[in-house]
């Protein structure tokens, strides 16, 4: 129960703290994925062969955003609480967790905006959209097990999250958000068709965008991708966690 | 095990790794498989017993390993060898800034440092005490932190980690930058923590607060304990090394 009340409190200091100095606050979470949005039409839309461009596009860059924010929060998770970790018994992967925690809160106030351009765009309301739940879930399991591994090799090698920034942009493109998945000339298709990313944006894409549910055989890809990532990272950040204070 | 005794360290070794000098390049890192770093004893082989109620100083230069003494005995540091047995609860380790959050208020600091060290009955009770005893007013309590002098950001913090009923109090060297009508209060807290029967764990350069609020005293030299007895003799020891 204590520790509840730990993970809840860095969690609320998270939300507290993205948006603090700001003055459209928490509505950046909607504005910026609405600008990449206007990008892509001015850029592709007219000739993306598309149907329905608008829906297709935030579909994808609201699962995008949930990942690109929590990961780059992360990175510098353990370091930035040094302060915390130096005066407190306290398991230092509540970090990493309450900053994927905080990023979940604003991903779910994003959506609520989104579901309301979405509706504009043709999306239908109906029990199908609860499905959002069990994706973002297991896509959080994913992102945890990546920050985990981040953030703790970010303590001994800073290099980490400033390559960081670079990887993500080059993610992003590999990943079918702007583009479409099934572009039969794409040379770089071995990557798309790789990235783990492309199988979680796929799940939720084919929540809000396509007239199908999610067939069964794509949640047990992304099951199987969220367990990998999650052990990996658990492994790796086990491994390390001891000599954290020393090197924070 | 004695049940007076509240904190027993029997042979604790703790090593850090260090930065290995030499590894400059990628090539050095995985061709030749040097490793980046190497492992550098922080602490050899002390050992302590503390009894309820007993305050310890602990002194030594810059560098001789007591704030990782205190944090290995807080449990934040694991020991490479040796055990550590503790019969109690601690306070969070007061030491310069601990866990303020810069960009946080002061009310929103206290709220988040009373969540995390686990104090969540009695909660408005708390803030309000914390509020009395730092003697900041509520409009400097509205601020940022990062907008506090380092002595309100002690006040705060020390408020804050005495508004913890735990049964071990640990202090880092906090009270220099208060003043001096703070760092009376506070060594007069500290001292009626004392007489509570609490047990308290006191790093200080000044020898005459050791004494003051030690009965114990043990002095630190490049990780080795190298003197422990009573507070006013390891203070004498303490002012040899200059």
């Amino acid at each position: 129960m204590q520790n509840i009340n730990r993970i809840y409190a860095l969690s609320k200091r998270n939300v507290i703290l993205r948006y603090k100095n700001s003055i459209a606050g928490f509505l950046w979470g909607f504005i910026k994925p609405l600008l990449y949005l206007l990008i892509f039409i001015v850029i592709f839309g007219n000739n993306s062969g598309i149907n329905n461009y608008v829906l297709y596009v935030t579909s994808g860059l609201v699962f995008w955003f949930f990942f690109a924010n929590s990961t780059s929060q992360s990175v510098g998770s353990i370091v930035g609480s040094a302060g915390l970790l130096k005066a407190l018994d306290i398991p230092s992967q509540f970090f990493p967790l309450s900053e994927i925690l905080g990023e979940l809160f604003n991903f779910f106030l994003t959506i609520i905006m989104f579901l309301i351009l979405m509706n504009w765009a043709g999306l239908v309301y109906d029990a199908r959209l609860l499905l959002v739940f069990p994706c973002i879930f297991l896509f959080s399991v994913f992102v945890y097990g990546l920050n985990l591994l981040l953030s703790a090799i970010n303590v001994f090698f800073r290099d980490v999250g400033i390559i960081w920034g670079t990887i993500q942009p080059a993610l992003f493109f590999l990943t079918p958000i702007a583009y479409p998945e099934s572009n039969p000339k794409h040379e770089y298709r071995v990557f798309i068709e790789n990235n783990p990313i492309y199988f979680f944006i796929k799940l939720g894409r084919s929540i809000f965008y396509n007239t199908e549910p999610p067939p069964m055989h794509l949640w047990v890809t992304c099951s199987i991708i969220s367990l990998v990532m999650f052990s990996v990272g658990y492994f790796v950040f086990n491994r390390l966690k001891n000599q954290f204070i020393s090197a924070i | 095990m004695n049940n007076d005794v509240i904190i027993k360290v029997e042979g604790v070794s703790v090593s850090f790794w260090q930065n290995n000098v030499g590894v400059y390049s990628l090539k050095d890192l995985l061709i030749k498989r040097k490793s980046p770093f190497k492992s550098k004893r922080i602490l050899n082989d002390i050992n302590i017993e503390i009894r309820r109620g007993q305050s310890m100083g602990i002194v030594g230069r810059n560098g001789s390993g007591k704030s990782t003494l205190l944090r290995t005995i807080a449990g934040i540091i694991k020991p490479e060898k040796g055990t550590i047995t503790v019969n109690g609860t601690f306070a969070p380790i007061l030491a310069l800034g601990a866990g303020l959050e810069l960009e946080l208020t002061g009310y929103e600091n206290i709220a988040m440092l009373l969540a995390l060290y686990g104090t969540s009955n009695g909660r408005n009770d708390a803030i309000k005490r914390i509020s009395e005893f730092s003697e900041l007013s509520d409009e400097v309590l509205r601020m940022p932190v990062k907008q506090y002098s380092s002595g309100m950001a002690a006040r705060l913090a020390f408020s804050v980690s005495l508004a913890n009923d735990s049964d071990i109090l640990i202090i880092d060297e906090v009270l220099a930058v208060g003043d001096q009508g703070f760092q009376a209060k506070c060594m007069q807290t500290i001292y009626d923590i004392k007489r509570q029967g609490k047990t308290i764990l006191f790093v200080s350069h000044f020898p005459d607060d050791v004494m003051k609020i030690c009965d114990t005293a043990i002095l630190l030299e490049d990780g080795f304990m190298t003197h422990h007895g009573p507070a006013g003799q390891i203070c004498d020891n303490y002012r040899q090394l200059f």
